[in-house]
């Protein structure tokens, strides 16, 4: 097998900081191109979500009832996380081909493209959730001390979902049928997910089968924690279990990523 | 300085003749068919810190492969690729520039696929502009601008790259004659310098006057290397042998 002596890399006590910077100013191109030449701009990021989280109120709230507490909330944090999910795996493989062009001339580590995109979408998924607050703030909920457990979900969910995206890239440029495949599980991750129903309406017999699914309980975590009532996934186990899930599937992407992007310049 | 040992690069082109349903689902089951390609075969090649090599060769030669592999955007096959110190590569001008972006936010978005950090692209900043003829626009949108001013904005951010080692692939076949003459002072100023320059060209005048050494390429192998003016010669000898025989 054939090697590279890495000579380079140690001469230059700045290269790891250059990268930063190369990320940083990815993620930013990525995000200014996404929204440039859109009358409405940034705000697209915002109203996506409202309007699908307005639909789906509209038709559980006043068609179909729940029996749920501050269902709107509910309901909003649910689409919120999904959607930062559902937009990170399916995105960072879009920019993948994107920047084909710049694979085949320059060099640098593959994975800073997966980050950047997984950066863009993370400034959408935090003023999302600012948009949440203020729905919170008028809905009248009171803000509980466990509120701060929101910033452990969220770091869970980030490396649980960029670890997602790096095995769906790695496989990407060999296999393009992933995205096709990934869409799918997307939308049916949607539906298997108690996101726009409450768990208690779920016979009791396939909670351990929708738990297996790690976000479904950051997403009920993350309830628990703003909203409540209850407090059955707030516990150590639950993060261990997160945690290991996630950690997991980082680790593995991770691997796989920097195995099969040596050959990206020669299979995009 | 680089150093290259028993370096392969076989390209797998894989055969496509799949234009019926039934012939979809068949390939399916089968293995997937390939033609292999030498594009290098058992490349021994030093370059000394300093050293302006120059590579000729025909079209389809491996001159461009020897540079991507150099560049590490390509992985050999078999052998091993060392280099001491960082490399820009030059494998062409501009490359990642986004037209919906302003030209002062590609300069810091090329500047960084180059490898510079913040800071130094902003100690560059103005001197780029300045190089560029571009101060009346650098909030203008990079598409509105004509592709002279574009290659000239990706010639002059990558002159700025601070790297020991330079890829340099034909990037002078752009541009007017004022460029060119800007590109031969950007090389000698280079050569000054003390750089190490891996330079692909057809302008064979050009590898004449700056490499020290050069090399030619012929079907992925070395045929000859040394002195510019000898491999040159044997170049043009065998260029007007493959001609006498084909006609």
């Amino acid at each position: 097998m054939s090697s590279y002596t890495e000579t380079c890399k140690q001469r230059n006590p700045l290269g790891r900081r250059n990268y930063l910077y190369l990320t940083l100013v990815m993620a930013i191109t990525d995000f200014k191109i996404k929204y440039d030449n859109s009358v409405l701009g940034y705000f697209w990021s915002l109203l996506k979500p409202l309007l699908m989280f307005g639909t789906l109120y509209l038709v559980f709230s006043v068609f179909v009832r729940w029996d749920v507490e501050n269902y709107k909330l509910y309901l909003l944090l649910g689409i919120i996380l999904w959607n930062f999910l559902a937009e990170v795996t399916l995105n960072s493989m879009v920019l993948l081909e994107g920047k084909a062009s710049i694979l085949k001339k320059i060099y640098f580590p593959r994975w800073i493209i997966v980050i950047a995109s997984s950066l863009t979408s993370l400034l959408t998924l935090l003023l999302n959730i600012g948009v949440f607050f203020i729905f919170f703030v008028f809905s009248g909920a009171h803000f509980r001390i466990s509120a701060l457990l929101l910033a452990v979900y969220l770091v869970e969910l980030y490396v649980l979902v960029v670890g997602v995206a790096l095995l769906l890239c790695a496989l990407y440029p060999k296999f393009r049928d992933i995205h096709h495949i990934w869409e799918v599980f997307v939308q049916l991750g949607f539906w298997a997910t108690p996101i726009i129903y409450p768990i208690l309406i779920v016979p009791e017999k396939y909670h351990t089968l929708i738990f297996l699914n790690p976000v479904a309980r950051i997403i009920q975590g993350c309830r628990e924690a703003l909203i409540g009532p209850g407090s059955e996934f707030l516990g150590l186990t639950n993060h261990i279990i997160i945690i290991s899930v996630a950690t997991c599937l980082f680790v593995v992407g991770l691997g796989m990523f920097n195995k099969l992007s040596r050959s990206f310049a020669e299979d995009l | 300085m680089i150093a290259l040992e028993g370096v392969n690069k076989i390209f797998r082109l894989p055969h496509d003749r799949k234009t019926t349903l039934r012939q979809r689902f068949v390939s399916l089951l089968q293995r997937q068919t390939y033609e292999e390609l030498y594009a290098l075969r058992d490349i021994n090649l030093k370059v000394d810190n300093g050293e302006f090599l120059g590579v000729i060769g025909k079209n389809g030669a491996g001159k461009s492969t020897l540079l991507k592999l150099i560049a590490r955007v390509l992985e050999p096959t078999s052998g091993t690729i060392s280099i001491n110190g960082n490399i820009a590569p030059f494998l062409e001008l501009g490359i990642g520039f986004q037209g919906d972006l302003t030209v002062k936010d590609n300069v810091f978005l090329y500047g960084a696929l180059l490898g510079m950090s913040r800071q130094e692209i902003e100690g560059k900043y103005d001197w780029i502009i300045d190089f560029s003829r571009l101060e009346r626009f650098v909030d203008a949108k990079l598409k509105n601008l004509s592709s002279g001013m574009q290659v000239r904005l990706g010639f002059s951010i990558t002159v700025s790259v601070e790297s020991p080692i330079l890829l340099v692939d034909e990037v002078l076949a752009v541009g007017d004659m004022d460029f060119q003459q800007k590109c031969y002072n950007a090389f000698e100023n280079f050569k000054k310098d003390g750089r190490t320059i891996l330079f692909v060209s057809h302008d064979l005048n050009a590898i004449q006057t700056f490499c020290d050494r050069a090399i030619l390429l012929e079907n992925g192998e070395v045929k000859s290397q040394g002195e510019p003016d000898v491999v040159i010669a044997q170049y043009q000898e065998n260029m007007e042998l493959t001609k006498m025989v084909h006609t």
